[in-house]
């Protein structure tokens, strides 16, 4: 579903013309099947959300080559991308992303707006789907009056409006309580068997690890040893 | 994305920011209201000024003053002059007014009319050219005629012995329509006697109202036949009388009688016309060629439309500024809309809006400031553009003591004026939204994620 080919990514820091390369991520194989649910674990600066970003579409690997649902997506336009999120991903956020000036409902069906699907249509998904995730009494609501488990519900909900067969999630339990964040990993769970859903978690929580089929590693960009699950937190603790 | 969904999210964007929303469709609709208003004062006194230059005239008309020639007799228009006319390529009709050279003292139920005098018109010519009617129609047999719209006016009274009465109370000729008019032809017998013939004629249609208000029509037009009638009982050009013959020297009169019908004949008034203004020209240097001198408004009018026509442009370039002055509110609302806004844009590319959705939103945004303000502009400006029509005469008149001829217009805003006005706000509009829409194109996702923009 997704694939890393000799992925390498650095950064330009610095003044323009004195610029300093920072390199990230170092020669990147990752295989990530339909319907697994891998997490990516790793210390903060050791290129986890870099990881992300490339199979987003954010930001272009400096080298390698990036498959996503069987396209190669290094080389899309910035036009295609969009287009290729709409049709194939799903995000979350830790800060849920939700725009604050639109209502629960308004952010849910925004994805369902971009695709230009009908207002009745999109009424009914969007119900269905707040629903689903436990927030329709506060499809009215706007971000600021919902909690922070409400608004990463509501976050799911938008994530999941167009069915995408991959969902892509930074640290998604990040901002939740225990209780949001079992709910939460429940429901990854579920919709994994019931629609198959692909999800690569970008994760510091051994507990959202623990739901991933697979857990891959990364140090100081670096991809390590990613088949067994066991011993990698121990592994980075110590 | 839809366009419905666009225009929501467009209003619910606007509605953020009401106040600076305000100001800028205000800076719009005043730059609109500038531009129109200017221009509009240009079209307004070149209507009116062209409108005063062309009234009772035709511009297609082209008047014949006479032919370039040595000799005075050979200067004046004759028939073989009227017949030359005609054969010009693209003239349609050539016209001529010549006067009846005595009064015909025409009468009507016995009720003089207060003609002051009888003209002798081609009509078939006539019809060609338009001769203007307000009621009735030209005439068809020999016997017909049409009388001047005011041919009914002072006398009535006067004969009533009330003296002039006010033209409200003059009852209108049109009432004539259909009556027969009786013309009275007089001439001197060999023996000094004056003989008359009375030649009766039918009205059957009425000259159109003048359009000055101190000109009066009170002419009777007769066609050729008339005056065949009139030439024959007088038997001389024109229908003139005889001088007496002095007793003391029986020989003086001689060489001041007037031309027999033998003699060559003059026309007066002649006037060609042509079947298109744009053969006007044309058709002028044609015949100056030939020597005939002529003059035709439509050599004013293009003079006056010229002068005009810069004015228009220098105030409408002028208005212009004051729009692009407007722009600059525009450029700077959209740029702070979509600096506010950075998030919301990178959270909608994040989850996979177009870059072109995106601009196509700043641009109509843009669009709707420009609409709202061309709209509100052009609303005022006609209100602006009446009461100065209204207020100014008034204002001439009270403190400048100088009176502005009726119907005079300062300001005119032709649909199209107010169209091009409408396209200009909105094309600047669009323009000055233009850049802030491309800039919105190209936020960083990531650092609008990071909310560090």
């Amino acid at each position: 579903m997704i694939e890393m080919i000799q992925v390498n990514h650095q950064f330009a820091i610095g003044k323009k013309g004195k610029e300093r390369v920072v390199p990230v991520l170092h020669d990147i194989d990752l295989h990530v099947k339909q319907g697994e649910i891998v997490a990516i674990v790793g210390r903060s600066g050791s290129g986890k959300s870099t990881l992300l970003n490339l199979m987003s579409g954010y930001i272009r690997p400096t080298s390698g080559t990036i498959r996503v649902a069987d396209q190669e997506v290094t080389s899309l336009s910035e036009g295609e991308w969009a287009n290729f999120r709409l049709a194939h991903l799903g995000f979350m956020f830790q800060s849920f992303q939700l725009i604050p000036s639109m209502t629960a409902f308004e952010n849910a069906e925004l994805p369902l707006v971009l695709k230009g699907i009908g207002v009745t249509q999109r009424k009914k998904r969007v119900m269905e789907l707040l629903e689903q995730v436990g927030v329709a009494e506060y499809a009215g609501h706007y971000p600021g009056e919902l909690s922070g488990g409400q608004q990463q519900r509501v976050s799911v909900a938008r994530s999941l409006i167009l069915n995408p067969p991959i969902v892509l999630a930074d640290e998604p339990t990040g901002s939740l309580d225990s209780d949001n964040e079992r709910q939460l990993l429940s429901l990854i769970q579920h919709l994994n068997q019931d629609r198959g859903t692909t999800f690569v978690l970008i994760t510091h929580d051994e507990q959202v690890a623990s739901i991933a089929h697979r857990t891959v590693s990364l140090k100081d960009g670096y991809l390590l040893n990613a088949d067994k699950k066991e011993g990698i937190f121990a592994h980075e603790i110590h | 994305m839809k366009f419905t969904d666009q225009f929501r999210f467009v209003r619910q964007n606007m509605k953020k920011n009401k106040t600076r929303l305000f100001m800028t469709v205000l800076a719009t609709a005043m730059g609109c209201t500038f531009l129109i208003v200017l221009a509009s004062v240009g079209f307004g006194l070149q209507k009116s000024i062209v409108d005063q230059m062309v009234v009772d005239r035709m511009v297609t008309a082209i008047d014949i003053y006479g032919i370039e020639s040595e000799n005075e007799v050979d200067r004046v228009i004759g028939a073989k002059n009227i017949e030359y006319l005609r054969s010009v390529d693209h003239v349609k009709a050539v016209t001529y007014r010549n006067y009846v050279q005595q009064p015909l003292n025409p009468t009507v139920d016995g009720a003089a009319a207060s003609s002051n005098g009888t003209v002798n018109v081609d009509f078939d010519a006539e019809t060609k050219a338009g001769f203007g009617l307000s009621s009735g129609r030209l005439p068809q047999k020999p016997d017909e005629v049409v009388i001047g719209f005011n041919i009914r006016e002072t006398r009535e009274g006067a004969s009533e012995g009330e003296g002039n009465k006010p033209k409200a109370d003059t009852p209108p000729a049109k009432e004539w329509l259909g009556k027969v008019m009786s013309l009275q032809v007089r001439q001197l017998a060999e023996d000094g006697t004056e003989q008359t013939a009375t030649i009766p004629v039918t009205i059957v249609g009425i000259s159109e109202k003048p359009s000055r208000e101190w000109e009066t029509d009170t002419f009777v037009y007769i066609g050729n036949e008339i005056l065949t009638r009139i030439e024959s009982f007088t038997q001389t050009q024109w229908g003139a009388m005889l001088l007496p013959a002095d007793k003391d020297n029986p020989d003086s009169a001689n060489g001041n009688q007037p031309l027999g019908l033998q003699d060559p004949r003059q026309y007066n008034s002649v006037q060609a016309i042509a079947d298109g203004a744009n053969h006007v020209k044309g058709i002028a240097e044609e015949i100056r060629e030939k020597g005939y001198y002529s003059h035709s408004i439509a050599n004013e009018l293009k003079q006056v439309n010229l002068v005009f026509l810069i004015m228009k442009i220098g105030l409408g370039f002028v208005g212009t500024i004051a729009v692009l002055i407007a722009s600059i509110g525009i450029f700077n609302t959209m740029t702070m809309a979509v600096t506010e806004r950075a998030q919301d844009i990178g959270i909608m590319k994040a989850i996979g809006a177009h870059p072109s959705t995106i601009r196509r939103i700043f641009l109509l945004e843009s669009s709707m400031i420009g609409l709202l303000g061309a709209i509100i502009g052009t609303a005022v400006a006609y209100v602006i553009s009446i009461a100065v029509n209204i207020g100014l005469p008034l204002v001439i008149e009270g403190f400048m003591e100088e009176r502005v001829p009726e119907d005079f217009i300062f300001s005119l805003i032709p649909p199209y004026l107010a169209a091009i006005a409408f396209l200009i706000s909105l094309g600047v509009a669009l323009l000055s939204g233009s850049r802030p829409a491309k800039r919105a194109t190209r936020i960083d996702v990531l650092r609008a994620l990071r909310r560090d923009i």
